[in-house]
Formats: C-alpha cells, structure tokens, sequence
C-alpha cells in the first residue's frame, strides 16, 4: 500500500495513503479528541473536537475527515487548538441541559470526560433553557434530547448498522432535533429496538431503563467479553456487570459474526425477564413439589433412567458441553435423545455463507424463513445490503418481516424462476430455514455453484445439539422425559411443554415456568450470564460463553449435573 | 506575612458545600494557623467585616433578590471571590427550575405539591427574597476570580484550592479535583 510522510508534532510518521489524519495519528499513538466519530460509523466531521492545526490551512481543519498526503504538518494540542477545543465544549455545555450531578451517564460521559481533559472549571457561556420534551414511549430506552449534542451518532448508527432507517433530523442549527421517521413517537415508528443508537450515544441523551442510576461509572463496572446465547447467530456481546448483576448488554465492535450490532432479544430481553429463579432442585411429594437434596433428586432421576426406555428432549439453550454431557447420559442410560427444534432442510451442494456476506450480496434469496424475526441481526445485514442495491427474492406467500423490502415474491411452485433469476446475479446469498420445502430446496441447489447459503438454525444452539448427537426428535410418549430446557425464554414455553408427556418428567431449567409445573423432578440451571463453555453458531464457528456473573447458591452448571448423573448409572 | 482573612455565605444552597469544608477535617485546624474566618452561615457573624477579607467563598446559586444581595455583598468586600460547587459555578441543580416559567414553579411549590395545604392559594411575596427569573450561576451577579465545581466538591478539592491560594497561586483544577459531582 502506498504511504506518504507526515509530522504529528513534530514526529514523523508514516501514514498509509488515503487515512485520515485521526487515522494516521491514531496508528502512531497521538491521542486526537473525537465525540461525533465512532469506530464503527463513518466519519461525519460535525462536533469539531477533533480539529487540529495543519500547515499552509487557513483554519483549523477535522483531523476525522481531512485526509493525509505528503509533507503534511500536524499539530493536535498547540495553544490554538486546545482553545478552540475549550470553546467548542463551553458551547456543547451551554446549548442544553449539561449538568452532571443529576445525570445517569456521570463517570461515563464522552462530553464529560472531554471536559475534564480540557480543565472546564466554567462556563463562559449562557444557557438558553430551552425544554426539549422527553420520549419515552420506547420499551427499553428513553430519548432525553435536553441531553443531546446532535452529533448524530445514533442517526448514523441506525442507517449505517442496523439498516433501519428509523432516525432523522428536523429543524436547524441549535433547534435541530432528531426524529423517528416523520416525527411520531419513537415507540410507533419503525424503530426495532436493537439499542445500537443507545450504544453509541456519547452523552446522557439516550438512557437505559434498566441501567440507568445503576453504577455507571467506568471504574465501578467490570465488561465480560461473551457470546449471545438469544439465537444461532451467536454475536459477539460484552456483559457490563456491577457486583454479580449483569447491568446491560454491549455489542462487541467489529467482533463476532455481526461486528457488534445486536438486537432487542440479545440486548435487553434476557435483562427482562422475570421468572422466578429454580435455585433448589424439586422433588414432586404427594402431588406438590418440595425443594429436595442434589443427592436426593439426582438419585430419584438416575433410578428412573436405569429403567431405560427414557426420552431426552434438548432445548438447543445451552452450551455444547452441556449438550454432549446430555447425549453421554442417555448413551449410558440407552435412551433415545435428540434436540427439541425441528431439522433444518439439506441443501445438496450448499456452500456455506459467513453472516457478513450476506451484506455483501447483489441479490438475496429467502426461502421458509423470516430473517428479521428469527435470527434479526441477519435480517439487518441483508438491509444493509438492499441499502446498497442489492435485489430481495422471497420465496413463499406466508407472510415475512422481509416482504417489504422484496423485488419479487415467488410462490414455492415457482421457485426454479427464483433461482434462475438469481443466477444471473453476482454474489447471490440464499438464506434458508426449517419452513423451505423439499422442492424449494431442489430448486435452490441449482445454485450450489454461484450462490452461498446460510442456514437459520432453530435455537440458539441447535448446531451445537447436532454435533453433540443430538438430532431432532420426533414426537412420542415414553414413560420417563427428561427436558433439558436450561434458560429457554419463556417464549418457548408452551412449544416445549408439549414434550412433557411422560410417566415421570424431569426438567432442568434456570426458571420457573409451566415446565417445571408440569415436572416430577426439576433441577437447577444456570441463566445465559452464568454460563461457562462454548456455542455453535450457525456458521458453524464454536464461539465462547463466559460467565459474567456467578450462579446463585444451590445452582450447578448442566454439565456438571448431567456427568453427576450418569456416574450414578 | 500575618493571617489571611476569610468569610464564607451560602446562597441558594443544600448547605452540602459547606458541609464539604467542614470534610476537610483537622486541616482547619492548619488553616487557621494561616486564615481567620471572620463569618460564614454555620458561625455567629454572618456577613464579612465591613473592612473586608483576602477571600471570600460563595455557595449555591442565586435565586432570589436576597440571594443578589448576598453575592454583591461578598464580592464588596473580599479581594478574591470562589464559587464553590457546582450550583455557584454553573447554576447547577437549582437551574432545573430555569426549564420551567417561574409561575408554574411558584405554583407547584407553594400551591400543587401533594404535601402542601394551601386551599387559599396564596404565594408569599412579603418578607421573603423574590425570585428572580432565573437561577443563575455566581459569575451570572457578580465576576468571580476562582471556579471550583463539584456536587459537592470534594474535601481534597476545597483544601486544595485553599493551600494553592495560601501559596499565591492562583488553583488549576484537573484530575481528581475536577469533578461535576
């Protein structure tokens, strides 16, 4: 790559052609100030904190968008600068309500700690007071624009990220205010709830309803880098914990299968929930459940397994350790054990896709699945690519979160028409799921040659279930069934109880619900946050589950419980 | 060089900010080998000498006609003024008023709150500092010569500022003694 010589204060530094003066300074170690620009945005040049002075510039230029080339001469806290920095946050501080103390972000404030680094012991300025309403009509985070610094992150972030368009802005200058589509209340507009927009907010403006006032400052949280356990994408997501108490949910930026964008079931949904923790193991006395003993209950469950003809029914919840320890039980035991999710239909020939082609692609193919509710993130990431001319081509008539975004919609008789249309395209990608018919999928491996194909695996783990042995089982009655439902979201409830058709039933789950209602035996499960182990994702990378907080007293990890119980055989 | 002269008043105040002075513990016991404090709300003498002192510290925001006079009263008579805290330095969380007309936050306060009796619906307007228009920051009244935020400063932060004034500086606040908290 070709590079160009430049001086950052007086060091010379080499700087690939075509990188920013951020970027080139930000390579070398030079620490420029930024508040509009995001790592994961493109560079929007709007909040001035990062201007420095260049040589032969008539004025002070933005280091974020003003590009590198030979001989340049930077400096990026001379006198000059670091006094127009200074002004520049007196009239951020000035235009809105900036006061600190009674903040939620206090400790963990981009303009705040700006204004630490610049010595802002005052305001110059008057402050205009001017109320700007509050909306809260979102489920899991309020717009406070009082806080606002229109840097217009969280605009970027929703088009740019999660593809969806929602934000905006009306009026001008200090009055600007951002808007969901034609200025309705955010909470009935288009907004999806993915949080990327409260992710990226630098300031107080966009406030997490179950965080907020809950110890924001950076030394008070610990990050636990972990994998999202809501569906089979398996993002990358970062735990922000404070005293055994998971506080929210991050992206992880440019990690994991979608870079850092989540959704509203990663984000906040598990944060939600509020069944009651299983955190004794339960034995059915006399009709009722009474807390019982590990041994007790573990030797209850063992002396019904050793009877043989036991069903094991995996919820796909969990981690392929617990997984395997599952089908290692019933091996022992010689039941019949499989995952509870159907299968996914076999496309012969299919090429796998990585979730980041699917943004990729010129033309998209979706048959028996609906992306944006099912595995959202990949929903996302094919917007992104209809942002960027990319064709939808849906096959079947149910009605699909993609059908608006479809330049054609196929019935499944015609789905050889779809897959010709697609192969004309250049890099096609066919999403696929458990509803696409034998026929659909004959008429897809047509394109096995041209096409990529990513696979919306059911549960979060259903991949994982298979390597471990478990493939899906049929329904069936058997007189012992044993349900490992771990943290299966209460969405899943009813589909799962369907199982509970045995003699004698047992259930290990994280909370309480018609599951363990129905059990005989119920055993404690750890919950998303407290797990140890690893996940296949349905690009069939094992990611890593770490646990950001520990279980409550009483609860084992699956595994452990699972070998426990097959020693006992 | 003999002992500096002192006053403190709060203005519209928690009284958190002097509470912080007296966090600076024994040390007053140092700055009093250094510093008379001739007045300040918490001692028997309330306003500054008529001849003055070296320095005067001022807390809380003014909001009232009283609160005007108290600070043009300070800044009179002391040679270097401090606004203490982050409702003397900003205005701080008195200005959540500002958001609102002063009708509506008379009404509310004296007439709507849940706690408050007032089937007359009268406002007092006698005897009492008038409110002004706004809550306003010190520097809004009066120049102030030393700014030191905080809610409430910390007792670290306020001694020092005072050891850096004793020492003829004039106090650069960074690090852990710039907090708006």
């Amino acid at each position: 790559m070709a590079t160009v010589n430049i001086t950052i204060n007086g060091q010379k530094i080499t700087a690939q052609t075509g990188q920013t003066i951020l970027q080139a300074a930000r390579a070398a170690g030079v620490d420029i100030p930024t508040l509009c620009e995001h790592p994961a945005l493109s560079a929007w040049g709007g909040c001035r904190m990062c201007l420095v002075e260049v040589a032969k510039q008539r004025t002070l230029q933005p280091a974020c968008t003003f590009p590198v080339s030979e001989g340049l001469e930077v400096w990026t806290e001379s006198e000059k600068v670091v006094k127009t920095r200074k002004f520049v946050l007196e009239l951020l501080f000035s235009e809105r309500n900036h006061y600190c103390m009674y903040c939620q972000m206090s400790g963990d404030c981009e303009l705040q700690d700006l204004a630490y680094r610049y010595q802002l012991d005052h305001w110059t300025y008057n402050r205009t007071y001017e109320p700007k309403p509050v909306d809260a009509t979102r489920s899991y985070f309020v717009y406070e624009p009082n806080r606002c610094i229109l840097c217009r992150r969280c605009v970027r972030a929703c088009s740019e990220i999660a593809a969806n368009h929602t934000l905006g802005l009306k009026f001008r200058g200090a009055n600007s205010m951002i808007i969901a589509d034609h200025d309705v209340p955010f909470g009935e507009s288009t907004c999806v709830e993915c949080g990327t927009c409260l992710q990226v907010c630098p300031t107080g403006a966009l406030i997490d309803r179950k965080s907020a006032y809950r110890y924001r400052h950076k030394g008070d949280v610990q990050k636990v880098a972990t994998t999202c356990m809501q569906c089979s994408v398996g993002c990358a997501v970062e735990a922000v914990t404070h005293d055994n108490l998971v506080l929210r949910v991050e992206g992880a930026w440019h990690q994991g299968p979608s870079g850092g964008l989540l959704c509203v079931d990663g984000r906040f949904r598990p944060l939600y929930d509020t069944r009651g923790r299983v955190t004794t193991p339960m034995v059915r006395r006399n009709g009722k459940l009474e807390p019982a003993s590990w041994d007790e209950a573990l030797g209850l469950v063992a002396g019904k397994l050793k009877a043989g003809g036991a069903l094991g029914v995996a919820a796909s919840c969990t981690t392929n350790e617990a997984l395997r320890a599952f089908a290692g039980l019933f091996a022992k035991a010689g039941g019949k054990a499989g995952r509870a999710e159907p299968a996914l239909p076999v496309i012969p020939g299919a090429r796998p896709a990585q979730v980041s082609d699917v943004a990729a692609a010129d033309l998209i193919v979706v048959a028996g699945a609906d992306p944006l509710e099912q595995n959202r993130v990949v929903g996302y990431f094919a917007k992104r690519a209809f942002d960027k001319g990319a064709r939808l081509l849906l096959i079947g008539d149910s009605p699909n979160g993609m059908a608006a975004y479809a330049h054609s919609v196929f019935p499944e008789d015609e789905a050889d028409k779809a897959a010709a249309m697609a192969a004309g395209a250049e890099k096609p990608v066919v999403i696929y799921g458990v509803g696409a018919s034998e026929k659909v999928c004959k008429a897809l491996s047509t394109l096995k040659d041209k096409a990529l194909f990513l696979g919306l695996e059911p549960g979060p783990n259903g991949r994982g279930a298979l390597q471990a042995g478990l493939a899906p089982v049929t329904a069936g009655t058997a007189p012992v069934v044993f349900l490992l439902a771990g943290d299966a979201p209460e969405v899943r409830t009813a589909e799962l109880a369907g199982w509970l058709n045995g003699g004698f039933n047992v259930v290990l789950a994280s909370r309480q619900s018609a599951l363990t209602d129905k059990a005989d035996v119920v055993l404690p499960a750890p919950i998303w946050a407290e797990q140890n182990g690893h996940v296949t994702n349905l690009e069939g990378k094992e990611l890593m589950v770490q646990a950001a907080v520990q279980m409550p007293a009483g609860v084992r990890s699956e595994a452990e419980v699972l070998q426990a119980l097959a020693s006992l055989l | 060089m003999g002992k500096i002269r002192l006053a403190t008043e709060w203005l519209d105040a928690c009284a958190g900010c002097h509470m912080s002075i007296l966090d600076i513990d024994e040390r007053i016991l140092t700055l009093l080998e250094h510093a008379e404090i001739t007045s300040s709300p918490i001692t028997d003498l309330k306003h500054p000498p008529a001849d003055g002192v070296d320095v005067g510290i001022l807390t809380g925001a003014v909001s009232n006609t009283h609160q005007v006079e108290a600070a043009k009263e300070m800044r009179e008579h002391c040679k270097i003024l401090i606004a203490l805290g982050d409702c003397a330095v900003f205005g701080g969380i008195c200005t959540m008023r500002n958001f609102f007309p002063k009708e509506e936050v008379l009404r509310r306060g004296y007439i709507e709150t849940e706690s408050t009796h007032n089937p007359e619906g009268i406002i007092p307007d006698e005897g009492i500092g008038i409110l002004t228009d706004r809550a306003m920051a010190v520097d809004e009244v009066v120049p102030v010569d030393v700014y030191l935020p905080g809610c409430p400063p910390s007792a670290d932060a306020i001694w020092y500022v005072i050891t850096e004034l004793l020492a003829g500086r004039k106090p650069v606040l960074s690090g852990e003694v710039l907090k708006y908290e």
